[in-house]
């Protein structure tokens, strides 16, 4: 699967445009109805989608960009989540054969799995930093009903993300 | 066009490496305390801050528009003169008396950090970080209005934080809710030593308060004025549970904070005007 620079730059441009809207939604729209404990971390949707289907060597480099974008709304920063990001691509060409996204159900559940293994690593990460694991379940418990939002949506996600990516369109073989 | 053709596994294997080591080394030099925020990072910040604050006046107004334009329609068409200038003066009313709340809560917040020594800066609360796992919140004022990195933050319940990252016009609040903030503390009424730090679900916890201390529901505790960050005898909560093990030297003590973060909506932010607070800024920056 090959992208010419500006396939890329347009993907890029409306994929950053999504993820803008959703980071003020999690971090200005929740809080002003209310909703302070509640935030769906969009970027891991966004990130998993490119390790699941962007094929291109500059993976790692679009990774590293939306983590920096959402390193603007959050104090998280950009490094853990393009670390944790790299060793989820890397992860998925192992076994890239088994992944479907053909039906909704298959989806889900293929991201739920991921965005798990996502939090261990990210959390692993942060508390080996800070020396304490003691928080290690609390978050996990409040991250798991986000996790389930954000696995529910991502079929429709991802057919966004299909369309700003033009993957169907590159995966049945069509020139570009 | 001619595609990227970097198709190679080398290729993949060598920028994966590149990106990998240097998120690595990311990770090792972020600092959880106080954050440098980078030339474009602040502009990025200064770009995107407004349309969040942007978020918070359009639920205002559409609250606005609710309340005194959709719950009146049904009222008859020869008062509709009438009713245009009730409607005038009453949202007239409600706007003065949004201002003059928020006045009120302003002189109270003013008058409430007096006694302390340091300017004081008003500041609203834009929004809040966008992960769930830390508890930080970003306010309307930055460096322009003189605020400094690691100042502390209250309201007139008690204290909120302090401030972690800065740009031109906006600044991250580190709240005393996230695990990484650790606020050296008392208890009032027995002047126990401990260390809060925030844990999940809106508490904290008081850490190493050793068991035999006599603790009851209900104590206050305030903030002990050591570690060069947060001045003397500010409100952190009440202590709302104590469990004590059978083993260990220490106690578990859970904090309900004073300040109610679920209606945050102005806060102040103190500034020492002297050397100390930036001396030690730099001492960080120099053992980083």
């Amino acid at each position: 699967m090959k992208y010419s620079p500006l396939e890329i730059l347009l993907g890029l441009i409306k994929t950053t445009i999504l993820l803008i809207s959703l980071e003020v939604f999690s971090s200005a729209v929740l809080p002003a109805l209310g909703i302070i404990d509640f935030k769906p971390a969009f970027n891991v949707l966004i990130v998993l989608y490119l390790a699941f289907k962007i094929e291109s060597p500059i993976l790692p480099f679009l990774i590293l960009y939306f983590q920096y974008m959402h390193s603007i709304f959050s104090i998280e920063g950009w490094a853990t989540g393009t670390f944790t990001g790299i060793l989820i691509s890397i992860s998925v060409r192992f076994v890239k054969d088994m992944l479907s996204f053909n039906s909704a159900v298959s989806t889900i559940i293929v991201v739920q799995i991921f965005q798990i293994a996502w939090f261990i690593l990210v959390s692993l990460l942060l508390s080996m930093k800070l020396g304490d694991f003691s928080h290690f379940f609390g978050i996990f418990w409040k991250y798991l009903p986000e996790s389930f939002v954000l696995s529910l949506i991502s079929h429709h996600f991802f057919k966004l993300l299909d369309s700003f990516w033009i993957v169907n369109k590159k995966s049945s073989g069509a020139t570009l | 066009m001619k595609n990227l053709n970097f198709d190679s596994s080398r290729w993949k294997l060598l920028f994966n490496v590149i990106v990998g080591a240097y998120a690595l080394y990311g990770f090792a030099v972020q600092d959880y305390k106080v954050s440098n925020t980078s030339l474009f990072k602040s502009v990025l910040m200064e770009v995107l801050a407004p349309i969040q604050r942007g978020t918070l006046s359009f639920k205002e107004q559409v609250s606005s528009t609710i309340d005194h334009y959709f719950l009146i329609v049904n009222t008859s068409k020869e008062n509709t003169e009438l009713k245009k200038e009730v409607k005038t003066l009453e949202n007239r009313i409600f706007s003065l008396s949004e201002v003059k709340k928020e006045n009120q809560r302003l002189k109270q917040l003013l008058e409430f950090g007096r006694e302390i020594p340091r300017k004081k800066v008003l500041a609203q609360v834009v929004s809040w970080d966008s992960s769930n796992g830390f508890k930080v919140l970003r306010i309307n004022k930055g460096k322009n209005s003189g605020l400094k990195e690691m100042s502390p933050v209250i309201t007139m319940t008690g204290l909120v934080g302090y401030v972690y990252r800065l740009s031109a016009n906006y600044a991250d609040i580190l709240t005393i809710l996230d695990q990484n903030n650790r606020v050296d503390s008392i208890v009032a009424e027995t002047r126990t030593h401990g260390i809060v730090e925030g844990e999940s679900g809106f508490k904290c916890h008081l850490k190493y308060v050793n068991r035999t201390e006599k603790l009851e529901l209900g104590y206050e505790i305030i903030t002990a004025g050591l570690g060069e960050i947060y001045p003397k005898g500010i409100k952190v909560g009440k202590i709302t549970k104590i469990d004590k093990e059978n083993f260990g030297i220490t106690q578990r003590v859970e904090i309900t904070p004073s300040v109610n973060f679920h209606k945050l909506e102005e806060v102040v932010v103190l500034i020492e005007e002297d050397t100390k607070l930036s001396s030690f800024i730099s001492d960080q920056k120099d053992e980083k």
